[in-house]
């Protein structure tokens, strides 16, 4: 950690020297900007007027090389550093909480190919996802990850914390979509994964950096797979009495086909956000499923799709409340239709089972409403496998039961994160599906993997010996 | 630093939200984070909470801000960036606070009426002005970009009009609009003054053909605000698609394929994107290229050319990709502004045309 005003001017003219000076900066804007991400602890303390711990330097490489280059001198000296993309992530895992360097990866936002024969688009990692998807649109294609941060989140960011998009049952999540990856490792070499992501020459590189948060290397360019655009999707909704019946549908559903959407709100999300957004106004557990492909192939899915939610007595609510939910799937995330401070609020994604999932859903609700008789505990059910799915699940405190002072805030923040995840664990859930570990839940990563971890920790010992990439997050 | 109820709540709205990233002009061209609604609006509130002082530093980040309205135009609640922006602006202003590098603009407009402190017209330009020095019931407004900055693209304008048999006046001491200070330093009592006497002057005829959208724009929205009373204000382009419309500009296909960019002030302020569209289907092949219509990135040029041109040069390659990703090897703008900033960066090969250069090339 740069300790004197001397070695700080020092290593400032080695980093400008790296990257140029206009991509290095010390300026108080750029610090306090890269010291606040989506984390809601980062929020409010910014918003108590307290300032969060801020970078010494922030460094815009523009390739691999020149990543190298910073990494070689955050090497030598010792310095932390934390790799920011979009900084839209909810798990404060791009805040240099360890002071440092933060590594800006926007200016890597180069679309270096759009391949129409192998289907997939080369790209910097800085790249805003968005930018993407036109990139592939303009050749009739598309990447279908759309997760609700599409337009503000990087394509290294989905992969440093494994995100997923909405049309995810069907195509995967991120991890599903990479072929290959550039990676800088600490030391400062660059390496390149296999060429294709399905082989037997050992464990796949791929899947050792993504997820990996900034803690084991800087993953500077990505091989992203394309798709033909639909030639039809179409939307259904759907009410049920309770989600037992919706478990049990969606699960037959699965062993049939894959839909692309399926998103499952309990009974209070119901009535709540999809009440105000999409317009439900039933009492029940409302579901979407949109299915799409070849038009021939989607009759024949649609055709299931009634007959097997039929079965569980769910209610046909036809396609408009699924098209406005499409249309609006983004305008959810938008201030004003977001929980907000002084809300406090988190959202507690796991993963489980189909026959642990609805056991955890009411064990956390449970936990979460019992212990804090003030919070709100909401869920929907997003991304289904044909063996289980995630819960989307969120607590809301109003703010009148928020502590004024940002420590005590803080300390209730934490509480309730330790009593929602330890549940999710004991039931057999996992710390996290898609917004990743960070600093907020790095406490857990050693609770849920045990003697596990050490497999973690002797990839990060041997890449990073000097612990210098993004430190205190990942539970690293 | 004084600051409206209206601006805190949009900062504090905008300050944990990146949903409008992706089409800012600036950010998508330098790739830095403090290029965002999100950003600026953090630093300030930030700066109302006491934790950071209105530094220079911050100040420089609110002039990295083009106001195109983009961010605006994109985000689902309604929310508008600019509007703290631009009340920040005024207040720095007002508290001594505006960078050295603004007011030294500041200083060349209320001199000389332009950002460039030009105070003598191009040769050919006077001329062509003189020409139309008689009291006609429409005045061609060119513009302070279009007199000192493209002079060609005046007189272009002006071979439009004379093209269609259009009487017209254009005035020699043309005042300045006012859209520059409204830029530089928002509704101080200087851009009120300069729009009040410039409002007093065309308020003589009966309509107003606004050559440059930077104008247009003052007129339609600020001088509206202002209570200031002119003749009827019809842009360049809307008046000229009225004359190819009505007849009376006779312009044959070319056959070239371009496409249009679409400046900011037109397409998103004032809402026109047919008819420039109509002028050059009339003239040439039109295709869209990406962010088309209301959803226009700015393309570089006008202040940041001059304060901060790396920006300026960066945001006008990031049009010309666009551009090049759907095989067009013409751009052809309304703006005077983007003209000049999208010419100075042309690939090889690539050229960019005026939308009165598109027309007289198709009579």
């Amino acid at each position: 950690m740069v300790c004197n005003e001397f070695l700080t001017d020092i290593i400032l003219t080695e980093l400008e020297d790296a990257v140029g000076k206009e991509n290095c900066s010390t300026r108080e804007i750029d610090k306090i900007t890269h010291g606040v991400d989506f984390f809601w602890l980062s929020r409010m303390w910014a918003d108590r007027g307290r300032r969060m711990p801020e970078a010494d330097f922030v460094v815009s490489p523009k390739d691999a090389t020149e990543t190298s280059k910073v990494m070689k001198i955050a090497n030598y000296y010792k310095i932390p550093v934390t790799t920011w993309g979009g900084g839209g992530g909810s798990q404060g895992g791009a805040i240099p909480v360890a002071g440092g360097i933060v590594l800006d990866t926007k200016r890597m936002n180069k679309i270096y190919e759009v391949n129409t024969e192998a289907m997939y688009i080369e790209c910097g990692t800085g790249a805003i996802y968005k930018h993407i998807e036109w990139a592939a649109n303009e050749v009739g294609k598309a990447t279908m990850h759309y997760p609700s941060s599409l337009t503000c989140s990087t394509v290294g960011g989905f992969l440093a914390h494994r995100g997923i998009g909405v049309v995810s049952n069907k195509y995967g999540k991120i991890d599903d979509m990479v072929l290959q990856m550039e990676v800088v490792l600490p030391n400062g070499d660059i390496i390149n994964t296999s060429a294709t992501p399905k082989h037997a020459v050992g464990p796949d590189l791929n899947q050792i950096f993504i997820g990996s948060e900034g803690t084991l290397g800087v993953i500077t360019k990505a091989q992203l797979r394309i798709y033909d655009q639909p030639e039809e999707r179409r939307f259904r909704g759907f009410l049920f009495q309770d989600m037992h019946g919706a478990f049990a549908a969606s699960r037959e559903l699965l062993q049939k086909f894959k839909p692309s959407v399926m998103r499952l709100y309990d009974e209070a999300e119901t009535a709540s956000l999809i009440k105000k957004i999409v317009g439900v106004e039933k009492k029940g557990a409302f579901m979407n499923i949109a299915y799409e492909g070849v038009k021939e192939m989607v009759e024949v899915e649609e055709k299931i799709l009634l007959e097997t939610f039929a079965k569980y007595g769910a209610e046909d609510l036809g396609s408009e409340y699924g098209e406005k939910w499409w249309k609006e799937k983004i305008t959810f995330f938008y201030p004003g239709h977001m929980m907000d401070l002084p809300q406090m609020f988190g959202t507690m994604d796991t993963i489980a089972t189909y026959d642990k999932i609805e056991k955890i859903y009411w064990a956390m609700k449970n936990a979460i409403e019992t212990k804090y008789p003030f919070a709100k505990f909401i869920a929907h059910f997003s991304h289904w496998y044909e063996w289980g799915c995630m819960m989307y699940d969120r607590f809301i405190i109003d703010g009148e039961y928020v502590p004024k002072d940002p420590t005590e805030a803080l300390k209730l923040h934490q509480e309730v994160w330790t009593t929602g995840i330890r549940t999710a664990i004991a039931n057999g859930g996992v710390v996290n599906d898609h917004h990743g570990v960070g600093i907020k839940l790095g406490r857990f990563v050693h609770e849920q993997y045990g003697p596990a971890m050490q497999v973690l920790e002797g990839i990060k010992k041997q890449l990073d010996p000097n612990g210098i990439m993004n430190p205190f997050k990942l539970g690293l | 630093m004084y600051m409206s109820e209206k601006s805190k709540q949009i900062i504090d709205a905008c300050r944990f939200c990146w949903m409008c990233r992706h089409i800012c002009p600036v950010g998508n061209a330098t790739g830095q984070e403090r290029n965002t609604s999100r950003a600026r609006a953090l630093g300030l509130s930030v700066v109302n909470r006491g934790a950071a002082e209105l530094s220079p530093d911050i100040m420089d980040n609110i002039y990295e801000c083009q106001m195109c309205e983009a961010c605006t135009c994109d985000c689902a609640t309604g929310w508008d960036p600019t509007y703290f922006t631009k009340e920040v602006r005024l207040q720095a202003a007002l508290d001594g606070k505006t960078p050295d590098y603004i007011n030294a603009i500041v200083d060349k407009v209320l001199e000389t009426g332009n950002i460039y402190g030009a105070k003598e017209l191009d040769a050919d330009l006077a001329a062509a002005i003189k020409a139309h020095a008689a009291k006609e019931d429409v005045i061609l407004f060119l513009g302070a970009e279009a007199r000192y900055n493209v002079p060609t693209a005046a007189q272009n304008a002006i071979k439009v009009l004379e093209a269609a048999g259009v009487k017209f006046t254009v005035l020699a001491d043309e005042p300045a609009s006012g859209y520059a200070l409204d830029w530089l330093i928002g509704a101080a009592d200087e851009t009120k003054q300069q729009m009040t006497d410039c409002a007093a002057i065309l308020a003589g005829y009966k309509t107003v053909v606004a050559f440059d959208p930077q104008d247009a724009k003052a007129f339609v929205r600020e001088y509206k605000e202002y209570d200031l009373k002119v003749g009827a204000i019809v842009t360049f382009t809307a008046f000229v698609a009225g004359l190819i419309k009505d007849g009376a500009l006779k312009v044959k296909n070319t056959g070239k394929a371009v496409v249009f960019q679409d400046p900011y002030q037109l397409a998103r302020m004032l809402e026109e994107t047919e008819e420039p569209r109509a002028i050059v289907s009339a003239c040439a092949t039109l295709n869209e290229m990406l962010l088309n219509r209301k959803d226009t990135v700015w393309a570089g040029g006008s202040f940041m050319a001059i304060y901060n041109p790396l920006v300026s040069e960066l945001v006008s390659k990031e049009r010309w990709t666009n551009a090049i990703n759907v095989g067009a090897d013409t751009i052809v703008t309304a703006s005077v502004s983007e003209y000049a900033a999208l010419k100075a960066t042309a690939p090889e090969g690539k050229t960019v045309l005026s939308i009165e250069e598109l027309v007289l090339s198709a009579l």
